[in-house]
């Protein structure tokens, strides 16, 4: 943290002499900007940075580190969990001036991109090879593809084509020294992707990423199936996914979230219904003909009350993008709304919604559910309106027992978000303090000042950790 | 159990284990730890061609016992499996529920799950479903100081801390025991043929250009050219295309008709389908990865591109023949990955060429690695070529987890 005028102008200085005054931000109408992200804290940095290259990014971490300042590496400040937020103040670097793909490999399907890059712009450039990208966040338009690994994002089709994790076949990385690394997924040594990924920029900072691109399907149908409530959607869930259908998204909304998707986009969803099933499924042209056939007999024998197939592709991309955008959909019933995110083993999603919907009612909270039911991530939509401090708490404290109730169930606190700041005194109820010792050794490794995103991930209590000592639980206890 | 039976490229342990439990485990772990015994895990040794020979090697520790299963609710599509059960008695267990992981291993029925793990096994279908990696959800391990930790966890999507799964698959029990791993796993296909065709060398690289075009892609798509005692078929001594199939019943109907006609036109005489015992024909394909003619063969594995996988093949079979050794290779024309086996008519020819052609492979083939050698030569082989650029982290992780060099000093890339 940095305490003293002096001290902020001499590292503003020093950083507009290594990389250029055009590409400093210090006033503090500029900072703002560089303060928040989708989560609700608010912490401005002393500079804001948006490096052109590589080499730039380098040279900032060296003037940290001779300053002693933390890094804080910001995509398009997307995070619901206050990751990309400088809480120490420090140097917020933006990728917002590297997002080029460097190149699309057809032959080999895949791409270079920076971390800039959004998510979306990379299959829509993959496109006209017949590739596309496969983790989708819903934010994905924006979202950067750099900040998606950071947090192992997945999306709904990360039920077909993985999370970020299983798509990322290299990174270049820039570590505390400032030195440049690369490591390839089939580089001997140990699997540094596996850990930098879904690392929110605690460990180091990628400044290029080599990404698995996936053959776009010759044949698409998208499907809407109308159930009485999430329990039977659930059920009919579990057997399309044990079944060997190609389906590649299965998504669940209920009866709220629907309402006021429906209001705003008009996209053909039924109202009346107490939960609503978009199922995706692709392939070649016989698979997904079969997998409708399929399709069409389990929901009815889960007493589906509806099942309608998109009839164009028009129509396809109209239900996609109202289920991608239902939580702005939301602002027609409140102001603000908060996204949970947690996973459970998938069989047990009735209870953890039926669990979910106790606890907002216990608060006095609307709720609305979004769930990507093919991986058993929830995604609880809490309503409320930010000017109303009862609400405000009731909230929070729905959030944190929604937490707990998906642990009770076998599950995680995140799916897909990430842990952050929000989440970070939460993470000791998942795993044990060996399990923290140890991910913090590899933390030592790279970090072991602590300088890049502080305050991240791990509970404020593991600052005093220290040697891990055995424990004497048995393997499958 | 004898300590010779656990040597690796001749060097014997002085004592063999095979702790009951977990909690045994730890306790042996501790007082290896604490008196500066280096260890070497067990499974059913069927990696531990993999690596260098430890640097020392005191006592190896057998995980076998550990071998249950645990599926809660089989519709979850995830099942738990102990570090010592065996692929096989895992694939048995889950093809009850209809299920599989695809881990590609060879003899599956020796090879276990924490063995295949810490080895980095990559087997041929991960372009189509993933590698073994991908599929781990989460890990329970012991490390050298006998602390149990977890990582991950028992759901399909999570992104809850740094996935330190990820750093102990492929790390060949230099960081861990892994004691227990939480798989994805995936419903059986419905349908699945093999498609075999000779690959005469006029027609070859129009025959795997064909192949990667297909619109109905294979599983698996391998040329073989030797390995004739070890893969069904005796087409083609040039190669042969062994092609695995896997979906719906129309799609691999479709599937195969189109790939007959894509190597029909590339000028492949003709094309035999497999259709009955194709998981066993499969198996047996995959054995071929980690088959040594006695102690006269070495075997030599090169990642990268699909592009370039040719170009790997012709490099191995041309310093092969520069340094008088027979050359088979097995090409994967998905993942890119080559395979190489080397070998001569006697065991002292061997070594002497097999060092030779370890020096004259280096330009063409710097980052392959050997994957198994005579234990006579193994210690005199630069067993994993090339160091990579993270060299300088990998030590760093090794030294942090492992300070006193405890489990399998020397055993990882340039001597972690």
């Amino acid at each position: 943290m940095i305490a003293s005028g002096a001290a902020v102008a001499r590292l503003r200085r020093d950083l507009i002499a290594a990389v250029g005054s055009e590409c400093v931000r210090t006033t503090p109408e500029e900072l703002a900007a560089y303060g928040f992200d989708a989560y609700t804290d608010v912490h401005a940095p002393v500079a804001a940075v948006l490096p052109h290259d590589a080499a730039a990014v380098s040279a900032i971490v060296r003037v940290a580190r001779a300053h002693g300042v933390p890094i804080v590496a910001r995509g398009a400040g997307t995070g619901l969990c206050g990751a990309a937020v400088p809480l120490e103040g420090g140097i917020v670097i933006s990728f917002a001036r590297m997002n080029r793909i460097r190149a699309i490999d057809a032959r080999n399907r895949r791409a270079r991109v920076e971390p800039g890059v959004a998510n979306a712009a990379l299959s829509a450039a993959a496109a006209r090879y017949g590739l596309f990208f496969g983790p989708d966040p819903s934010s994905q338009t924006i979202a950067t593809l750099g900040g998606n690994a950071a947090t192992n994002a997945g999306g709904a089709h990360a039920f077909a084509y993985g999370s970020m994790n299983a798509n990322v076949l290299g990174l270049t990385f820039v570590d505390v020294d400032g030195e440049a690394c690369t490591v390839r997924a089939d580089d001997a040594g140990y699997d540094l992707i596996g850990v930098l990924v879904g690392s929110e920029g605690t460990l180091a900072i990628v400044t290029e990423l080599e990404l698995r691109l996936l053959r776009v399907p010759r044949a698409v149908r998208v499907g809407v199936a109308a159930f009485a409530d999430i329990e039977r959607a659930s059920e009919a869930v579990s057997e399309i996914v044990g079944d060997a259908i190609a389906a590649t998204a299965l998504e669940i909304m209920d009866r709220t979230v629907v309402r006021a998707v429906e209001a705003h986009y008009a996209a053909g969803f039924p109202v009346d219904a107490g939960a609503v099933l978009l199922i995706e499924v692709a392939g070649e042209p016989e698979d997904v003909a079969d997998a409708e056939r399929a399709l069409t007999r389990i929901v009815a024998k889960h007493g589906a009350l509806s099942y309608r197939s998109a009839t164009s592709a028009r129509e396809r991309e109209g239900l996609w993008a109202s289920r991608k955008g239902a939580a702005g959909a939301l602002g027609r019933i409140a102001p603000n709304y908060y996204i949970q995110d947690a996973t459970v083993p998938r069989t047990r999603l009735p209870r953890a919604i039926a669990d979910v919907e106790r606890i907002a009612a216990r608060h006095a909270i609307p709720i609305g559910n979004v769930v990507h039911a093919g991986d058993g991530n929830l995604h609880p939509l809490l309503l409320f309106d930010r000017r109303d401090a009862r609400q405000v708490a009731a909230v929070a404290a729905a959030g944190d027992a929604i937490l707990d109730a998906c642990i009770a169930l076998g599950g995680t606190i995140s799916g897909e978000h990430g842990i952050g700041y929000e989440k970070r005194e939460t993470l000791s109820r998942v795993f044990d303090r060996n399990d923290l010792a140890t991910m913090l050794r590899v933390r030592d490794v790279f970090d072991p000042a602590r300088r890049f995103n502080p305050g991240k991930i791990f509970p404020s209590a593991c600052d005093e950790v220290t040697a891990p000592t055995p424990t004497e639980t048995g393997a499958l206890a | 159990m004898t300590a010779a039976q656990f040597a690796i490229g001749g060097r014997v342990p002085s004592a063999v284990h095979a702790p009951a439990s977990v909690d045994a485990l730890q306790t042996l772990l501790r007082e290896c730890d604490r008196r500066e015994r280096a260890v070497v895990f067990f499974g059913g040794g069927t990696h531990q061609g993999i690596g260098g020979v430890p640097a020392r090697y005191d006592d190896a520790i057998v995980l076998t016992n550990l071998s249950r299963t645990i599926v809660e609710d089989a519709r979850d599509l995830t099942i738990a499996a102990e570090g010592g059960c065996t692929i096989g008695a895992l694939s048995a267990a889950l093809a009850e529920h209809g299920q599989f992981v695809p881990f590609d291993v060879p003899l599956a029925h020796l090879a276990t799950v924490g063995g295949t793990l810490a080895a980095g096994w990559l087997g041929p279908r991960r372009a189509a479903y993933g590698r073994p990696r991908d599929f781990t959800l989460g890990t329970h391990v012991v490390l050298a100081d006998g602390t149990l930790a977890h990582a991950g966890g028992m759901v399909v999507k999570n992104s809850t801390g740094y996935d330190l799964s990820k750093l102990y698959v492929g790390s060949l029990g230099t960081l861990a025991a892994i004691v227990r791993a939480n798989f994805r796993t995936v419903p059986l296909p419905r349908a699945r043929r093999i498609a075999i065709a000779a690959l005469p060398e006029r027609s070859r690289s129009r025959a795997c250009a064909n192949v990667a075009a297909l619109s109905r892609e294979p599983s698996a798509a391998l040329v073989f050219r030797g390995f004739t005692g070890e893969v069904d078929g005796d087409e083609g001594s040039e190669g042969r295309a062994f092609l695995l199939f896997e979906g719906s019943e129309a799609f691999v109907e479709q599937a195969v008709r189109e790939v007959r006609s894509a190597l029909g036109s590339a000028g492949v005489p003709a094309t035999r389908l497999i259709d009955r015992e194709v998981p066993a024909v499969f198996a047996r394909a995959l054995d071929a990865y980690a088959s040594a003619i006695a102690s006269r063969s070495a075997t030599l594995r090169s990642y990268g591109l699909p592009s370039d996988s040719h170009v790997r093949v012709d490099a191995c079979e041309r310093v092969a023949a520069d340094c008088e050794l027979a050359c088979e290779t097995i090409e994967d024309l998905r993942t890119g990955d080559v395979v190489a086996r080397v070998s001569a008519a006697t065991e002292a020819a061997f070594a002497e060429r097999v060092l030779a052609f370890d020096g004259a492979r280096r330009t063409a083939l710097g980052s392959a690695r050997f994957v198994d050698a005579p234990a006579a030569v193994r210690g005199a082989l630069d067993v994993w070529g090339a160091p990579p650029e993270t060299l300088a982290a990998t030590r760093a992780i090794k030294a942090r987890f492992d300070p006193n060099g405890t489990l399998a000093p020397g055993r990882f890339v340039a001597g972690v």
